[in-house]
């Protein structure tokens, strides 16, 4: 039911359960006020979740044409999902938002251009970055060892092994100090799909995760640990819906770090022992937090390491402001996600904290430009690091 | 638009106007769902939309519709559906929600300056920091705007209480069509209360709040509704609640099936209640209930109900739209009208919710599911009105006037007020550009000898019946959607 198309316009083709979840918006506006990108649309309704979702109406009735300025407005978003948290009749938003993307590609009047640009990176060098293959693994260090024929594979994810590498390498250091095998595929790696997904270019999409689903199978990978929010995202969420739609085998178990860690530490196999006297702040990633429902593990993470002084922001868990970075918004739209990232950093300043952590290495690079730029006095550190900082006390 | 207005507005305002049509049809509408043959009777898309973020994009919007005869139709998050803030001529539809800043907290006083935009959620939050919170809420605090509510008018969380949010405003700035900014408090800001902005643009309010206080929630399920009377009568003397709400069976059914209140006996009606911490007593609410045959159900269905309180209209999605009724009734003539409304509409998928108001009053909303994209929904519409009708043969009123109810205004305001607001409107605004249609009613673009109001009001009563017969049944598609989305 849910991959049956209506169409009856001709305007727009979304799923007949999109179309119902757009006839059950309440107008109530929930959404606006908590939109991370309303803001940069000079105060005009029409920038608000709910006005898209009317604007989709009309034009599944006939009423108005998907234009080339509307579609700029529906790739203005960084795909957070703080509209779908506050959501009365819980319409998933993003995923129509993804949806439209990606009919916006089909029509030829999407994505923007600097979304294209990321698709022909990828096309080329199975990368959003457009780095080269063989660097994929440059993050590893010596007394890092891949086991052959291990069932866990670590997955590091583009930005987490090309460009802000530390919390990978810190993820793969405590799997190798707590004696666990894990696999790695290194260059055969390919991008998870998710900027290609978020952006609507299905196509491309599809054959990375082709790629990746075979990989999966050949290297017999029973469960999948990625330190990056997207990443986990679209591998838990995507994937099996993908692997359908392509015909392959996949039934593994994806993880985020947080959840592994956690996990080794209830299980008394890792104990944080040496005290660090630091006061931090956690920054809940969208992709981790709203989409996975992943609130409780840092923090649980963080309280478990002594010294810690953990303060909370003015927004946090499932009201946690946005990075900035997701949907394809730094790609096309660096102004805007530069300063939704500043206003987050802001935040954390607020709370005293002399460290702000997170959990997701596209967090952590939106962050580490806007720390630097504001020159405020707060370091950018990833759970990961505290944790094993902690450990090896 | 008149190219005139349009160069007036895009040199006085810059960026801060536009006249995008996409941008244009967000403002179409309110949260109410009309059909589309009653949005024909009027003008509804504006021709220019100015985001206003000062007082002087305000009276720079003023200027120019002034001078060159164009209508201004103030709008702030558009939550109600009384279509208040809907254009009925086009012209200018002034988009006050960029006006949101918290200007000055007066602790000493218990007092707050805002913008009219400020959304109320927004608004607890920053009071919470340093002690205070709102006296009274919408139910709509998560998107609502202050200045919104109070031009509307009307009640919430809080208002048994402390009344409703004319009575924790103290004063306001409003900004007349000449311009002229005056300060007004008492029985002139009183003008300004419930008119939709007919008479200026509010641009700043003045609001009484209270001590920030930890709420003891409470949830009772009672047998019938008059229990839930008597109860409510007893709980108000004797628990001296903040708040209470009342759930129908029929509504909350459709709780359950969308996953909440799970744990409530079937058929039963649910009150939910809050006192603050410091005057909440175990034995008191567990006394009161059980002698109306109530059970106090456990802590966490109560901390659940009350942190929903933000969202009535979950149930939208078993519709997908709703149908609503609201109207104020004389708390002693609850249970009896509730029965009756229960008995007319018990072939329909419906629910009521109710708050307990200051001095002996409540606020009922009826919601009946439907589906506004079916063909019937125009002619079903005319239900709504029927709950009201039996309320008012029950001592009840209409809550507000807005569009729709603009040609009963003299009724909703007071035969007085209605008088003194519509003499004002005559000196200060005689070409009627200040939110034309709203108190007194538009005419019908191609029926001039009929006001679109007394239309809708005559259409509603002569269908009614007729609405009644027109029962709505969700497909088995909306079904299986409801369930596969629901928790």
């Amino acid at each position: 039911m849910g991959n049956e198309k209506t169409g009856s316009s001709g305007k727009i083709d979304i799923t007949s359960e999109l179309s119902y979840s757009v006839d059950t918006c309440a107008r109530c506006g929930f959404c606006k006020p908590v939109c991370t990108t309303y803001p940069f649309g000079g105060g005009f309704e029409a920038f608000s979740p709910r006005a898209k979702v009317h604007y989709i109406k009309q034009v599944r009735e006939g009423k108005q044409k998907l234009t080339p300025e509307w579609v700029d407005r529906l790739y203005q978003c960084t795909t957070c999902e703080r509209c779908v948290e506050n959501c009365q009749t819980e319409i998933p938003l993003v995923h129509l938002w993804e949806e439209l993307r990606a009919e916006t590609v089909r029509q030829g009047i999407g994505p923007m251009p600097m979304h294209a640009k990321m698709r022909e990176a990828v096309d080329a060098n199975n990368n959003p970055y457009g780095e080269p293959a063989e660097e994929r693994d440059g993050w590893m260090q010596p007394d890092h060892s891949p086991t052959e024929g291990a069932g866990l594979l670590v997955f590091g994810g583009c930005t987490g092994s090309y460009r802000m590498t530390t919390m990978l390498r810190t993820g793969v250091t405590i799997l190798q100090r707590m004696g666990i095998p894990y696999a790695y595929a290194g260059p055969k790696e390919m991008c998870c799909g998710s900027p290609i997904i978020r952006t609507g270019q299905l196509e491309s999409a599809g054959r990375l995760i082709g790629i990746n689903l075979d990989l999966f199978e050949e290297m017999s990978i029973k469960e999948i640990v990625t330190p990056c929010g997207g990443c986990s995202k679209t591998l838990k969420f995507d994937y099996p819906e993908w692997a359908g739609k392509l015909g392959k085998k996949w039934s593994g178990k994806v993880k985020h770090f947080s959840e592994l860690y956690v996990k080794l530490l209830r299980d008394g196999r890792i104990k944080p022992t040496r005290s660090i006297e630091r006061t931090v702040t956690y920054h809940d990633p969208c992709h981790l937090g709203r989409s996975q429902r992943i609130f409780d593990e840092p923090r649980e993470i963080l309280r478990a390491i002594p010294g810690l002084k953990l303060v909370e922001m003015e927004f946090s868990g499932e009201n946690a402001r946005c990075c900035g970075a997701g949907g394809g918004v730094k790609g096309h739209y660096p102004e805007m996600a530069e300063q939704i990232a500043d206003k987050r950093v802001l935040e954390a300043v607020e709370t005293g904290a002399d460290v702000l952590v997170t959990m997701c290495p596209f967090c952590q690079a939106s962050f580490t430009q806007s720390i630097e730029k504001l020159d405020v006095n707060m370091e950018l550190i990833g759970v990961e690091e505290l944790l094993l900082q902690s450990v090896e006390g | 638009m008149d190219q005139k207005v349009r160069e007036r507005l895009e040199e006085n305002l810059a960026e801060k106007v536009s006249f995008d049509n996409q941008i244009l049809a967000a403002y179409d509408h309110d949260i109410g769902e009309m059909p589309a043959l009653v949005m024909s009777m009027i003008d509804n898309t504006p021709e220019a939309v100015v985001a206003a973020g000062t007082v002087d994009d305000v009276r720079n919007t003023l200027e120019a519709a002034r001078e060159l005869g164009t209508p201004v139709t103030p709008r702030g998050q558009a939550s109600s559906g009384y279509g208040g803030a809907i254009t009925t001529r086009g012209g200018i539809i002034l988009d006050m929600t960029g006006m949101n800043r918290v200007i000055s907290v007066d602790r000493d006083n218990l007092t707050v300056d805002v913008e009219p935009g400020v959304v109320w959620n927004e608004l607890s939050r920053e009071l919470n920091k340093v002690g205070m919170d709102n006296c009274i809420v919408p139910t709509s605090a998560p998107s609502s705007t202050v200045g919104g509510w109070f031009a509307m008018g009307g009640v919430g969380l809080g208002s048994l209480v402390y009344g409703s949010i004319r009575d924790v405003v103290q004063e306001i700035d409003v900004v007349a069509l000449d311009g002229e900014v005056a300060t007004l408090s008492g029985e002139e800001m009183d003008l300004h209360y419930q008119t939709c902005g007919v008479l200026g643009i509010i641009t700043r309010l003045r609001l009484t709040c209270r001590a920030a206080e930890e709420m003891r929630p409470f949830a009772v399920a009672l047998p019938d509704v008059a229990a839930v009377q008597a109860f409510s009568m007893a709980a108000c003397e004797e628990l001296i609640p903040y708040a209470i709400l009342v759930h129908s069976p029929g509504y909350v059914g459709m709780r359950k099936e969308m996953g909440e209140d799970e744990e409530v006996p079937k058929g039963s009606f649910l009150v939910v209640g809050a006192i603050p911490v410091g005057s909440a007593d175990e034995d008191a609410i567990r006394r009161v209930a059980g002698a109306n045959g109530g059970e106090v159900l456990s802590d966490e269905i109560a901390s659940h109900s009350w942190n929903d309180r933000f969202y009535p209209m979950r149930i939208k999605k078993l519709g997908p739209s709703i149908l609503v009724g609201e109207f104020y009734l004389p708390l002693d003539n609850f249970s009896s009208v509730v029965e009756e409304i229960q008995a007319d509409l018990q072939r329909d998928l419906m629910g009521i919710e109710a708050f307990l108001l200051k001095g002996g009053q409540v606020a009922v909303l009826v919601y009946i599911l439907d589906d506004a994209g079916s063909f019937l929904y125009q002619f079903r519409m005319a239900k709504a009105l029927r709950p009201v009708r039996v309320a008012e043969r029950g001592g009840g009123s209409l809550y507000t006037a807005g569009l729709w109810f603009a040609s009963r205004s003299r009724e909703i305001l007071g035969g007085e007020k209605y008088d003194a607001v519509t003499r004002r409107k005559k000196s200060v605004d005689p070409k009627g550009l200040l939110n034309p249609g709203k108190i007194v009613p538009p005419r019908v673009k191609f029926l001039p000898l009929m006001d679109v109001s007394t239309l809708v009001d005559l259409s509603s009563r002569l269908g009614s019946s007729l609405a009644k017969l027109l029962v709505f049944r969700r497909s088995n598609r909306e079904r299986v959607e409801s369930q596969k989305n629901g928790k």
